[in-house]
């Protein structure tokens, strides 16, 4: 039997109610809701340092974030990266490269490499659609780059998967939003 | 707001200041009739969408704990959700490690602990999917009847249930084991969800509760028999 007067005395119920899974719950539940939080993003953690492990580069997945080298990669592509110390690099190979000073890695095929005996490089870079080489954007009275400056030679690629994280980083409070709505899903709703 | 739902004749063990939190153990009988507080809505009828299938199921659940929790005063055994919370802890834990370790060793110095910290997060979810599995299976409530003696180990009583995705059938298993003789017998039964919920989506406590203590008495009786 419904008791129709109670109703008033607290929060209105017949109205969008997001904490009614929560109120119901105890200690142990609760605990549990932020675990299942918390796993969700450990898992996300843990897939990606186990790819940085496995692949052996700090960042084995990178969108192209410019048309420097159509028409190979286009502006939204993702690049798949490996960095193993015994993979030689080679005229005509594409890596991702960091500069001394900028914190965006690009992504060039390498044109010039110069190696030593025991197995130092140097190495010189341009995009397939620029005019020159990449001279102009190393660091000041650098003309060569290392292998220290590699993080990682493309491998694979998927056109267009990458567009989601360009449109994520010029719109950063859609981001934030996304995040926000997923958490507090997540949060809030108990699991069977 | 806490004075004011003291009169309405609840114990005072629901007084529940601090807010969420006590659950079933909180509420006896006489607060069913008593004003609330503002947080906490367990002895309301329940209400909730009544096509939503999880939301049915855990709401089942909830009164079937309720119903043996209070009626027949058992206590609650907490054992089996601690372990999973615990496994679920340590899996955390061990990401925390990884995180915090790359950050201040960056990689590829951090390489050995990532390897391992990654491993043993996977081998943690391993043993938790096989724990939910095979130990927890659909149990949700493991209640002991202590022996008014004192001398005999408590009597368990196990509750697990199942509703399948866009099925009516809500089935309720009530497993009985005895302290004494280590026995177990039980029994089910499986009915629509429809003959316990009106058409708003409230639970008729009335309609649920004499299933529940007819599957009770059921598991009771042939012992006292025997």
């Amino acid at each position: 039997m419904v008791r129709a007067g109670v109703v008033g005395t607290h929060l209105p119920t017949s109205s969008l109610d997001i904490f009614g899974d929560l109120r119901k719950m105890n200690k142990r539940q609760l605990y549990y809701q932020v675990l299942n939080f918390a796993m969700i993003v450990s898992s996300a953690l843990m897939i990606w340092k186990g790819l940085i492990v496995l692949t052996g580069s700090e960042s084995p997945i990178v969108v192209v974030l410019s048309g420097s080298m159509e028409p190979a990669f286009h502006r939204g592509d993702l690049l798949f990266l490996t960095n193993f110390r015994e993979d030689p690099i080679r005229a005509g190979e594409i890596v991702v490269f960091k500069v001394e000073g900028r914190d965006i890695p690009i992504v060039h095929r390498v044109i010039k490499v110069h190696e030593k005996d025991n197995g130092d490089i140097k190495f010189l870079t341009k995009g397939d659609n620029n005019e020159v080489d990449d001279r102009g954007l190393y660091k000041e009275g650098q003309n060569w780059l290392e292998k220290k400056d590699v993080v990682g030679r493309a491998r694979g690629f998927l056109p267009y998967v990458g567009m989601v994280t360009i449109i994520m980083n010029d719109y950063p409070k859609f981001k934030y939003a996304l995040l926000a709505v997923m958490g507090a899903y997540v949060l809030l709703k108990r699991e069977s | 707001m806490a004075a004011a739902a003291s009169q309405g004749g609840r114990s005072g063990g629901g007084g529940g200041g601090s807010g969420v939190g006590g659950g079933p153990s909180c509420g006896t009988s006489s607060s069913r009739t008593g004003l609330l507080d503002k947080w906490k809505i367990d002895d309301k009828p329940v209400k909730i969408d009544k096509w939503d299938g999880s939301a049915v199921k855990n709401s089942l659940d909830d009164s079937a704990k309720k119903v043996l929790l209070e009626k027949y005063k058992y206590v609650e055994n907490f054992g089996l959700i601690d372990g999973r919370l615990t496994i679920c802890t340590i899996s955390c834990f061990f990401a925390i490690v990884a995180l915090i370790w790359d950050y201040m060793h960056p990689f590829p110095e951090s390489k050995p602990v990532l390897a391992l910290c990654v491993i043993s997060y996977f081998v943690m979810m391993g043993i938790l999917t096989i724990y939910t599995s095979y130990k927890e299976k659909s149990i949700f409530l493991v209640a002991h009847r202590k022996d008014p003696t004192g001398m005999d180990p408590d009597d368990i009583w196990q509750l697990s249930s199942s509703l399948k995705r866009f099925d009516d059938k809500y089935t309720l298993k009530l497993t009985f084991i005895s302290g004494r003789t280590k026995q177990q017998r039980e029994a089910e039964f499986t009915k629509s969800i429809a003959k316990f919920f009106d058409h708003s989506g409230t639970l008729v406590m009335d309609a649920y509760e004499p299933e529940i203590s007819r599957l009770h008495d059921s598991l009771a009786t042939e012992r006292k028999i025997k």
